[in-house]
């Protein structure tokens, strides 16, 4: 790469960064900021899956359930445990992790569609889980979990809650990109081109499998701290359901399964289709095919 | 030196004895050829070595005196031991590049952390690799497809491909497991000349199973002969021609047999 | 370059939704956001819309015209927020209807707060919703306080403590057990037998009822999430063996006539608290009933009848307040309909008892209908009877 070549990407993405941080000043209304931190939330949620299922081949539907995890916990560890949000969300993440991690190991045995099953149970008996469970909000779900703050300023609108988001989607971006070029990436990209030729040029396919989960969940887990603080603070088990999880796996098919680009245009536009199709609700029976 | 070795080797599949009690001894910087009719069990056996398969009790293997024998694949890949396959298995949605790369990986001198948060050092590594496997890329002529994706690559540069992607792992003992599978007379001499060029360059050990007789007859001092998993001959390819158990064996395989004695013959 | 383009679809997808939306002039706007995935759900959509309807077709409020904006939230409060915030600040409505679940009202409350947005719901019953001390939220429904202390006195009096609850874990029901739980411990010092909660949408409790047998309950509280699990644990009931002198105690769901009608004979003896009742022989209530027939083929369940007098109670306020809606006045607009809303007094219609509101933004002042009706079906069936127990009006400040 020339010089100037770099010089000029990098050109680019000053200018990026500028208009994103500005977006607030040019968008007119609350809703539709609230619109946009849904989508950069998508976002880090498309691009975490994307790592898993686009890079590593691993077909997981667990992504939805470990969001979840990260949402509950990060709410749990604030509301309960007293934690801010700049505590609580490195606590979500770790929890998530480690369930990511777990969530993973069906994957050592399992593959295409009965990987999904096995996954696909962890993230119903979760929310089952969470819905029964009282301490847990149960389907009356958890409000009041309250908005980041800093020194005595507080994220608590749309507007303001977009500057600690937008910061998040442009590292997970950033690292998104990191992966795949390095040699964790090209590991990935092997065990899902096959995995049998993989192990044979000394790939360790249950370890580097178990990163690929691990990576999904701390990007899961972010976005679903990012999510539960997201005002007005409340979160219930139905946001959790198979449905949206159907939602974030067409969010990486429209894209291009595997490129990043793609996920990230799929999240936009899954979103917006998300957004207006409330309003013809005629016609989400017919686009995304629900009772 | 002895550099590889295997004990009561065997391994059964429901009733068939895909490889029985094979001993089986491989000197450092040997090319050893392995030959066969089809279904005698070379492909079984290079995937009882690579851990691919598990094999009957009993059995063991040696690699450098230590006992591998079923190791997971990729442990024994890390003791110095790379195949290619019968059936290629590129990775076919990665640019040629990015297969030597793979093949690159157990020598990359960064860990999982750099991969995410490494910066310049990472780069410089990245860089560093990428040259080197240019170079190699060079060297088995497959340079100018470096940014095409596998698929698009013909059937010759994918074996030439396959073969790249072993040499960049830099082993040991190199399993070939019909290298020139599908070639045309042309192509296989280039083949063998890279073969031995890449050989002569890493000092590899080569173990080179093949149906064009040719390839092992002109490689290889040495040469084990196969037959319903049972070793049945092994020597030169003087004494190995002239085995009557060998002539046997390949009179037995109906398909090609015109064939396999023109070449046995040649 | 590649980079350069794809950002740029970005931005033309962001500019996409910046479609900035006019304040629709000298109309008055009213934003919907409940659960339209089902079959009744569509129905009482459409029975509000065409309660509007009938309103503009007469010249409207003071010549005003009102236009009404739905949403669907699917019963996901993810959903539910975003339409609250989506109607508010894009739409720029007058006030906001929602939503038809809990659990999705519960955050709106939130959202209508910060906005300044009269808000009321039709459906919503769990009395966290008043408890948030919103100045803007209003409940037309039975709060679950007066609900369980109904229960509760019924309990204490005609059945007795030992209970066993097989409860759907769905908010409204969830809340509703848990304070009758709660209220029986405080003033009898009674625990339950068991209590189990169910996923919504469960169809076989037989394991629950075999185990609420072997306890030898007095009742058995049921609430199984969907009308259909509903009449399949009225039925296990009985399959299972438990004698027909076991009280069985369902939710103000069991109001819905598919009960009756999945569940046969085994709905006989069914006791359960309501905000309306089709066998209500009250003039309005059979002309409504009625209608609701004709119009939409099914016999009205209090959900109707709730949305129904949501929308009057709307009509009724909107009448008396003063609006210029212009772009200017919306806020004020905003509030002069909720202060209008707040002075509602002793509106009477299909409700179980009259609704009134006022101006503090506590639990009293903004829970509508205080008087539950208790009911009883005497035979299930497509022809079910059911007979009014009786009805008990409680104070505002009941259970708080
Ligand atoms: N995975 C397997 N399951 C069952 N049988 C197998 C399996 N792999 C190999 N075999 C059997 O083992 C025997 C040896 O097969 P192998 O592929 O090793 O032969 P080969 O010498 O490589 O033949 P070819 O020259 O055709 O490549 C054959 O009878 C084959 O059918
Ligand atoms: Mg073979």
């Amino acid at each position: 790469m020339s010089f100037s070549n770099k010089y000029r990407i990098n050109l680019y993405w000053a200018a990026i960064i500028i208009i994103l941080s500005l977006l607030p000043f040019i968008v007119p209304n609350l809703y539709q900021m609230h619109l946009i931190n849904i989508i950069c939330i998508n976002i880090i949620m498309a691009i975490g899956l994307n790592i898993v299922k686009g890079f590593a081949g691993q077909v997981t539907v667990a992504h939805i359930g470990l969001y979840a995890m990260g949402a509950y916990s990060s709410a749990i560890l604030s509301i309960n445990y007293g934690f801010s949000f700049w505590m609580a969300l490195p606590g979500a993440v770790i929890i998530t992790v480690i369930a990511g991690a777990i969530v993973g190991i069906p994957s050592f045995r399992l593959q295409g569609p009965y990987l999904a099953l096995a996954t696909l149970a962890f993230s119903e008996s979760l929310r089952i889980y969470i819905s029964v469970n009282t301490d847990l909000g149960a389907t009356i779900g958890i409000s009041n979990i309250p908005p980041p703050v800093i020194f005595d300023f507080t994220f608590n609108d749309a507007f303001l809650y977009y500057y600690i988001v937008i910061p998040f989607t442009l590292i997970s971006i950033y690292f998104s990109f990191k992966i795949l070029k390095s040699k964790l990436g090209r590991a990935f990209k092997a065990i899902r081109e096959d995995q049998l030729s993989s192990s044979a040029v000394g790939i360790n396919l249950r370890f580097y499998k178990t990163i690929a989960f691990v990576i999904s969940a701390v990007y899961a887990g972010l976005a679903g701290s990012l999510y539960a603080h997201l005002d007005p603070g409340f979160i219930h088990p139905n946001n959790f359901t198979l449905q949206e999880s159907v939602l974030y796996i067409l969010m990486l098919v429209i894209g291009g399964i595997g490129h990043i680009w793609g996920c990230i245009v799929g999240a936009v536009f899954i979103t917006l289709i998300w957004d207006l199709t409330r309003e013809y609700y005629q016609y989400q029976l017919i686009i995304f095919g629900y009772d | 030196m002895k550099i590889l070795e295997t004990n009561n080797l065997s391994k059964s599949f429901g009733g068939i004895k895909a490889i029985n009690n094979l001993d089986f001894t491989l000197n450092q910087n040997e090319v050893r050829g392995v030959i066969g009719p089809n279904g005698s069990g070379k492909s079984t056996f290079f995937n009882l070595l690579t851990g691919i398969y598990k094999t009957d009790e009993g059995s063991r293997i040696f690699l450098n005196g230590e006992n591998i024998t079923n190791l997971e694949t990729h442990l024994i890949v890390e003791r110095g031991m790379a195949r290619t396959f019968q059936l290629l298995r590129l990775f076919s949605e990665m640019t040629v590049l990015d297969n030597m790369m793979v093949g690159y990986h157990l020598h990359v001198k960064y860990g999982i952390l750099s991969s995410i948060f490494g910066t310049r050092t990472t780069r410089a590594e990245e860089k560093r690799i990428r040259e080197e496997m240019m170079e190699l890329l060079v060297f088995i002529g497959l340079i100018d497809y470096a940014f095409m994706d596998a698929t698009e690559l013909s059937i010759g540069q994918r074996r030439l491909l396959s073969l790249g992607r072993a040499m960049a792992m830099q082993p040991k003992i190199l399993l070939l497991d019909e290298p020139a599978a599908g070639l045309s007379p042309v192509n296989v001499d280039n083949l063998l000349k890279i073969i031995m060029s890449l050989r002569k360059r890493y000092s590899t050990t080569l173990v080179i199973t093949e149906h064009i007789l040719k390839v092992v007859m002109e490689t290889c001092k040495t040469i084990t002969v196969l037959d319903y998993g049972t070793k049945i001959a092994e020597g030169t390819p003087t004494e190995v021609k002239n085995d009557n158990k060998v002539i046997n064996a390949y009179l037995g395989e109906e398909l090609d047999d015109d064939q396999v004695l023109r070449e046995l013959n040649s | 370059m590649k980079l350069i383009f794809k950002f740029s679809l970005i931005m033309t997808c962001f500019t996409f939704i910046f479609t900035s939306y006019a304040f629709s002039e000298g109309k008055i706007k009213i934003g919907v956001s409940i659960r339209m995935i089902s079959d009744i759900g569509f129905k009482h959509g459409k029975m509000m819309e065409d309660e509007i309807q009938m309103i503009n077709d007469s010249g409207g409020i003071n010549g005003k015209m009102i236009e009404l904006i739905f949403l669907n939230d699917e019963c996901k409060s993810e959903k539910g927020i975003a339409n609250a915030q989506k109607l508010i600040y894009q739409h720029n409505v007058h006030l906001l209807i929602g939503s038809s679940c809990s659990s999705v009202t519960l955050p709106m409350v939130d959202v209508s707060a910060k906005g300044g947005v009269p808000h009321i719901t039709p459906h919503s019953t769990s009395s966290k919703i008043t408890k948030r001390g919103s100045d803007w939220i209003f409940r037309v429904p039975i709060s679950s306080r007066f609900y369980k202390s109904v229960d509760v006195a019924h309990i204490v009096k005609n059945v007795g403590l030992d209970l066993a609850y097989i409860i759907s874990a769905d908010s409204a029901s969830l809340t509703q057990a848990e304070e009758i739980r709660d209220e029986i411990k405080r003033d009898h010092g009674k625990q339950p037998l068991m209590f189990v909660t169910v996923q919504q949408g469960e169809m076989d409790f037989r394991s629950h009822m075999l185990k609420a047998k072997s306890m030898n309950p007095d009742a058995l509280l049921i609430s199984a999430g969907t009308v259909a699990g509903a009449a399949k644990a009225l039925i296990q009931s009985y399959e299972v063996g438990i004698p027909a002198s076991v009280k069985r105690i369902l939710g103000s769901g069991a109001s819905k006539q598919e009960i009756p009608t999945l569940a046969g004979d085994a709905v006989k003896g069914v006791y359960f608290t309501a905000a309306f009742s089709a066998a209500d022989d009250r003039p309005i209530a059979k002309l409504f009933t009625r209608m609701i027939k004709d119009k939409y083929g099914v016999l009205p369940d209090h959900d109707f009848s709730q949305a129904w007098d949501l929308i009057q109670i709307v009509e009724h306020a909107l009448r008396k307040a003063d609006l210029k809606l212009t772009d200017e006045s919306l806020a004020s607009d905003r509030t002069a309909i909720r202060d209008a809303i707040a002075n509602i007094q002793n509106y009477q219609g299909l409700a179980s008892g009259p609704i009134s509101f006022c101006a503090d933004p506590t639990p009293e002042c903004r829970d509508g209908n205080k008087t539950p009706v208790m009911i009883e079906y005497t035979k299930g069936g497509k022809d079910f009877v059911t007979k009014v127990l009786g009805t008990i009006t409680f104070k505002p400040n009941h259970g708080l």
